[in-house]
């Protein structure tokens, strides 16, 4: 029998004192301010990622080359066909050449490979563009020479596109935003994965905070441990609530001023090279300038998976704070409830690429990896009911069990004090209660 | 007089594992009575107030409270101040009066007018907004008094409540215990120094080893042990007191000895030895102190003492 008083004091005692504290405040807000100044950094790097230009001197002996060279790319490559070789070298060591490459008539006629001498700056980005641009411009040297005609030229500069949709299960094509949803489904790992550290730690410190503070013994002789540590559960999940909901509506701010922001970053001096690069940004990663619309459901399953995630490992949480004497005695009883958040955040990862694997599938089920594995597959990819009914079943049952012997562990350690408990200890404290 | 039983507790055992902590353990508290529970650390005290205060489970026995068993209910009855004491330290105290107030069935506002009446009568009232973590050792002290009785209960159950108090707070609790009596409240308390209890209890219960040893009217069981015990004040070389047969020595300090005389010693014959070798200041005959009581009942090799309550 509980009193839903009691419960409901706790609950607003947890809730109020934490809400109100400078941690909670900075956290709630620094976050999004965090997560806008991110999206900034992004954006600014595709924007100005191509101002970094290496300079490759070329020395063409078939003078046939460098000119076509130049023109994909005038910045890069610079006719240096005048100069020796030993100057090259000299350019190159101090620096004032990233490197240099000397074209002959055996590269053209007899596919000699080209020797790229350079100092290891520009890293393998710069190496694989230079191979493009170098196969490219041969091939068409080569194609001219062969004197075949424009049509087979052209057929030769033909890329295939390939367009994706999604076909639904009522028949539907939808827009094929993959690429989004899986960010968004790791996003939502992370987040879950996140938050039950940082939730379930907010309980074990808290539980061990009314220990040290010698508060217990006041607080048991009103309430019985079982509200209490209701009421602790609860209000910090109020609080876990309130926190992802600011954050969320943060979000979808951000994500409504999107376009306004990167149009504000192109409003400046706008040069035609950065509008090129913004373009190459958007057919990558569309979803910085349009944020796709998520589906409702997908927000339902991801509350109720952070809330059953959360009850799941926070009565864990509690059950160690209340065999501990201080934060530092934890690290030993914690081990085996860290273990299976991180066996989760592996499988969320393989998860990424293959939503559909049999590891996904049954990490997703297991109810220790579930809460951070089925979102993401959820978000991902299309998953039957059956497996989130039975995902989610599997979760509360898990929970009603491990409640039960946290229960039990709290009733007896908030009253230890003085020793430390190991695993032997609850194992006894479980048959006490 | 129509005596009535507040707390009664009967044949009440505790088993932590193999530790018997408390063994068929028996005794009344009378209403607007202060009763002590006086035994060394480690005796069963603490864990038999736990049980009171519905805290821990009772193995075998039965504690009544006001005729009703130990519940949530009987929990409010209480104003309980452990030995273990504390407060949050970021909660204000006006916040944290209110919060362990509602806790015990308080409704806000009669809560908040306890709340203001109290810290006014601590010349308090001004700390209403400050966070306990603020206040230094002494006033957190007081507010802790306060959080034991706020919500005005009937009973009042303090375990050790002089340990680690300051000389002013030690005085004002006490003052508030009589004047609790004095309204007709209930009040028990636990110490394992004996002295504390022979200026305010009423009745006591010793406890030794998990079992109680004796228990009863302090009066009465003072005069039933009978004026057997010295008190001497002298000047000069002691040493004599070492020799005297059939006695214990209870209290001692260079010109003071309280002198315990076992097997009908004579006490004429010890006051002309002391004068044979002292100067005598004093030399009286008294009841014995609660200590040399314990001391006499239990055995003097039969005392356990633990650290850890």
């Amino acid at each position: 029998m509980m009193s839903w008083r009691q419960i409901y004091l706790v609950l607003k005692r947890e809730y109020i004192t934490r809400v109100k504290s400078k941690g909670f405040l900075a956290a709630t807000f620094l976050v999004p301010l965090g997560i806008i100044l991110l999206y900034g950094v992004f954006i600014a790097i595709f924007l100005w990622d191509s101002e970094v230009t290496y300079e490759i001197g070329v020395k063409d002996e078939t003078s046939q080359i460098v000119a076509s060279l130049q023109e994909t790319s005038p910045q890069r490559y610079l006719d240096m066909t005048e100069l020796e070789v030993d100057s090259l070298r000299t350019l190159v060591q101090t620096g004032e050449l990233t490197g240099y490459v000397v074209i002959t008539e055996e590269n053209l006629t007899e596919n000699r490979p080209l020797e790229l001498i350079y100092s290891g700056g520009g890293g393998l980005a710069l190496l694989s563009s230079i191979r493009t641009d170098m196969r490219e411009v041969f091939r068409q040297e080569q194609l001219k020479r062969a004197e075949v005609t424009e049509e087979v030229q052209q057929i030769f500069e033909t890329r295939i596109g390939v367009e994706s949709r999604r076909l639904t299960e009522d028949g539907k094509e939808t827009e094929d935003d993959s690429a989004f949803l899986s960010i968004l489904g790791v996003a939502m790992g992370i987040i879950i994965f996140g938050a039950i550290f940082g939730y379930g730690g907010y309980i074990m410190r808290g539980v061990i905070e009314e220990k040290t503070n010698r508060i217990i013994e006041v607080i048991t002789s009103s309430v019985k441990p079982i509200e209490l540590l209701t009421g602790k559960m609860m209000g910090v999940g109020a609080l876990a609530i309130t926190q992802i909901g600011i954050w969320l509506l943060t979000l979808s701010l951000i994500a409504m001023a999107a376009a306004p922001i990167a149009t504000l970053f192109m409003s400046g001096e706008s040069t035609a090279e950065q509008m090129a690069a913004m373009e190459a940004a958007e057919e990558e990663l569309p979803f910085i300038f349009s944020i796709p619309s998520i589906e409702t459901s997908v927000i339902v399953y991801f509350v109720i998976f952070f809330i059953l995630g959360y009850l799941l490992y926070s009565s864990l949480f509690a059950a160690i704070g209340s065999a501990a004497d201080s934060e530092t005695d934890t690290q030993q009883l914690i081990l085996p409830v860290m273990v299976p958040i991180f066996i989760a955040y592996g499988i969320l990862l393989h998860a990424m690429n293959t939503p559909d694997s049999m590891l996904s599938v049954i990490g997703s089920l297991v109810p220790f990896f579930a809460p951070i594995v089925m979102i993401s597959r959820i978000a991902m990819t299309e998953v039957p009911f059956w497996e989130i009914g039975l995902s989610i079943f599997l979760m509360i049952i898990t929970f009603a069990g491990t409640m039960w012997l946290s229960a039990k562990i709290y009733k007896v350690g908030i009253l230890s004090y003085g020793s430390s408990a190991g695993y032997k200890d609850l194992f006894k404290w479980i048959k006490q209660g | 007089m129509n005596k009535k039983t507040t707390i009664e507790v009967q044949n009440l055992s505790k088993t932590f594992g193999q530790t018997k902590a408390v063994q068929n353990v028996s005794f009344k508290v009378e209403k607007g009575r202060i009763f002590g529970l006086l035994g060394p650390n480690g005796a069963g005290k603490t864990t038999t107030i736990r049980m009171i205060n519905y805290i821990i489970t009772i193995d075998e026995g039965t504690i009544l409270i006001n005729d009703q068993p130990v519940s949530p209910k009987t929990q409010k009855l209480i104003g309980y101040m452990p030995e273990e004491r504390g407060l949050y330290k970021k909660m204000k105290v006006g916040e944290q009066l209110m919060y362990l107030a509602q806790l015990k069935g308080l409704n806000a506002k009669d809560a908040e007018t306890n709340i203001r009446y109290w810290l006014n009568r601590f010349k308090a009232a001004d700390w209403h907004l400050k966070s306990v973590g603020e206040l230094s050792k002494g006033m957190s002290q007081k507010i802790q008094f306060i959080a034991t009785i706020v919500h005005d209960p009937d009973i009042y159950i303090f375990d050790e409540p002089f340990s680690g108090l300051d000389p002013i707070n030690s005085e004002l609790l006490k003052e508030i215990i009589i004047e609790l009596r004095d309204k007709g409240k209930t009040i028990l308390f636990s110490t394992h120094r004996m002295e504390q209890v022979e200026q305010m209890c009423d009745d006591i219960c010793l406890f030794n080893n998990g079992k109680v040893v004796l228990t009863g009217n302090l009066r009465k069981i003072k005069k039933d042990f009978g004026k057997n015990t010295i008190l001497l004040e002298y000047d000069g070389d002691g040493s004599f007191i070492d020799d005297l047969d059939d006695v214990r020595i209870n209290n001692r300090s260079t010109n003071f000895a309280e002198i315990r005389l076992l097997n009908d010693q004579d006490p004429q014959a010890i006051l002309k030895t002391a004068i044979e070798h002292a100067k005598i200041h004093k030399f009286e005959l008294v009841e014995p102190s609660l200590n040399e009581i314990f001391i006499s009942t239990v055995g003097e090799d039969n005392i356990k003492t633990e650290e850890a309550a």
